[in-house]
């Protein structure tokens, strides 16, 4: 039984150690370079001083704010299939579909609603759309208004947000 | 009683009031942007009056109106001591406010030959008056945790009272070797004794003389204001906010308050006891009063260089960074405060400068040295208040049986050592 006992010895036991004050020295030597350092120069601090200075940090995986891409002739590229509703978890995205008039595909959404306080901004969505129609890259994190209105998406304004980084085009509907 | 005697007693009662009670905001602002500056974080620096941030001091008293405009909410299971349960705070607050009024802030005038002491409470026995009152103060915390009817404000008043016994005795030793030090239980005579020298050049300050009576009353100080290391009557990790858990709004201000008052009277009275008080080494009032020209010019010129120095830091951090296109009105702050500084350093060096050439007057000359000596005791105070606070931010905590052992195996043996060698050496000196 013995053999399993490791006998783990202390880091140090020294007077110094058992003295506490020279390492409370010690560590007030460490903070006091931090407050020196920054007291002299506050500019130094790596805080992103946000409103008037923007996040640079913004990858394209980021999953901002959604978005409806375009096809080549400037109309929406989504084909009203509900993928992306039925894949929704908190079941904020409403479409109304309608039959597509110009030969390009079947249906089109008449409307096209996404209420973002429901929105867990998951990126299921962008997963399910079969059609690359539904993007989250616009890059938008900070979404603010006046009252609940302001934060249900319709078409127009889910078609008027712009990539932050890749093409304006879908790539299955181009 | 003399008008001039009536006077001086008002103007430094005024002072004293004021010193404790506008430390507070100033404190609570020092700690939070000290905190994030030693973490390498900026901190509070938006709240502003017209455009002025004044580095982030408007959050304090933006925090003092959001406080005072809370709902005062009274816990209904309170059902008996609820006078008890609000007079709590107050006496914990009134107790640290107390004690600093033994503190005297500049030697003591005479004027027509009537010994005045600058001192909220003209009193000469102001140690026996902190170690009183301030004792009471954690009375407030006891009865406030107890009469919460709550068990983590019950558990958080029962390690306040643990704490009490713990650094008490070894707080009382180290003073009682100071008392024997300077012969006197006297603040004032106190910073006299400690303006002298030993050895012929050594400051007669109380660090020097007395080492480890001082490190003890440090330690003995830093319990006694419930700071870091020694919070142990609170702790959001086990006892969730300790005795103020039932408090809100106003009566836990007054618990928040007392702590920074407490925090300054405990720098007060280690700046008084061991850093020579209002006094610079070497220097005495009666040298001071004597070479009073010497005094002025050598202000005159130190003055412009602080705030010289002053302004070009301020000009250096108060502005955003070079990336930023807009400034948010900083440069407009820098210029305006630049000019009050220097106005009012003018006005200080053209005072100045009557005084010593032109006046002649050692009336005038002892109210420009009193006033002096009160800006000397005010950025020691700070300068100690601001070791509170890094102090803070630098160690964890003491579990609160560890307190005690420290205070009872440690600090009481060294106490008793340290005032037996006293007595020796104060007996063998004197004989």
């Amino acid at each position: 039984m013995s053999q399993n006992i490791k006998v783990i010895p202390r880091p140090s036991n020294s007077l110094r150690d058992k003295l506490y004050l020279p390492a409370i020295a010690d560590g007030i030597k460490v903070t006091f370079k931090h407050l020196f350092k920054n007291v002299n120069d506050i500019n130094t601090v790596e805080t992103l001083r946000y409103p008037e200075e923007q996040p640079s940090d913004i990858t394209t995986r980021y999953r901002g704010l959604h978005r409806l891409t375009h096809r080549k002739d400037g109309t929406e590229a989504c084909v009203a299939c509900f993928m992306c509703a039925t894949a929704c978890p908190s079941n904020c995205i409403f479409i109304e579909a309608q039959e597509r008039e110009d030969g390009l595909d079947e249906k089109r959404p008449k409307s096209f609603f996404i209420d973002t306080l429901e929105c867990i901004f998951c990126g299921y969505c962008v997963e399910a759309c079969p059609c690359d129609a539904i993007r989250m890259d616009t890059g938008i994190f900070s979404l603010t208004g006046n009252s609940r209105k302001d934060f249900v998406m319709d078409k127009e304004r889910l078609l008027s947000h712009k990539g932050a980084f890749s093409e304006e085009v879908s790539c299955a509907r181009g | 009683m003399s008008t001039a005697s009536i006077a001086v007693a008002i103007i430094s009662f005024v002072l004293g009031t004021l010193l404790a009670l506008l430390t507070i905001p100033v404190l609570v602002w020092l700690e939070r942007r000290i905190a994030s500056l030693i973490q390498d974080r900026v901190g509070p620096n938006r709240t502003n009056i017209f455009g002025f941030r004044l580095g982030g001091l408007v959050q304090s008293f933006a925090d003092v109106v959001k406080l005072l405009l809370k709902e005062e909410y009274y816990p209904s299971h309170i059902k008996m001591g609820k006078w008890l349960f609000m007079l709590a705070p107050v006496i914990t607050f009134v107790a640290a406010f107390l004690a600093f009024m033994a503190i005297p802030f500049a030697d003591t005038l005479i004027i027509d030959g009537e010994a005045l002491r600058v001192q909220a409470l003209p009193i000469d026995f102001g140690v026996f008056w902190y170690l009183s009152i301030s004792a009471v103060g954690v009375l407030g915390i006891i009865f406030g945790g107890w009469l919460s009817h709550n068990k983590y404000a019950l558990l958080g008043a029962a390690r306040a009272g643990s704490m009490v016994i713990s650094y008490e005795l070894a707080l009382g030793l180290s003073i009682i070797s100071f008392v024997l030090t300077y012969n006197t239980v006297d603040f004032n005579a106190m910073v006299h004794f400690q303006s002298g020298t030993f050895f012929g050049f050594i400051p007669a300050w109380g660090i020097f003389m007395q080492p480890l009576a001082s490190i003890i009353l440090i330690i003995a100080l830093f319990a006694e204001t419930n700071r870091n290391p020694f919070t142990v009557a609170e702790g959001e990790s086990e006892i969730v906010a300790g005795f103020m858990t039932e408090h809100t709004a106003m009566k836990f201000a007054m618990y928040f308050m007392g702590e920074y008052v407490a925090m300054n009277t405990a720098s007060a009275v280690i700046v008084t006891t061991i850093f020579g008080g209002y006094q610079l080494p070497w220097i005495d009032t009666k040298t001071l009063l004597e070479n009073f020209s010497i005094f002025a010019l050598s202000l005159i010129i130190t003055l412009p260089i602080v705030v010289f120095i002053m302004i070009r830091w301020m000009k250096k951090n108060n502005r955003v960074k070079s990336t930023l296109s807009s400034d948010g009105g900083r440069n407009f702050e820098t210029k305006v405060l630049s000019i009050i500084l220097i106005s009012v350093t003018l006005s200080i060096e053209a005072t100045l400068i009557y005084l010593a050439f032109v006046a002649q007057n050692p009336l005038a000359n002892s109210l420009a040295i009193a006033l002096f000596q009160i800006v000397i005791f005010v950025v020691k105070m700070m300068l100690f208040n601001i070791f509170f606070i890094l102090i803070r931010w630098t160690i964890p905590r003491f579990r609160y049986d560890q307190v005690q052992k420290l205070g009872w195996y440690y600090l009481l043996p060294l106490g008793l050592f340290n005032l037996f060698i006293t007595a020796i050496i104060v007996v063998g000196v004197s004989s």
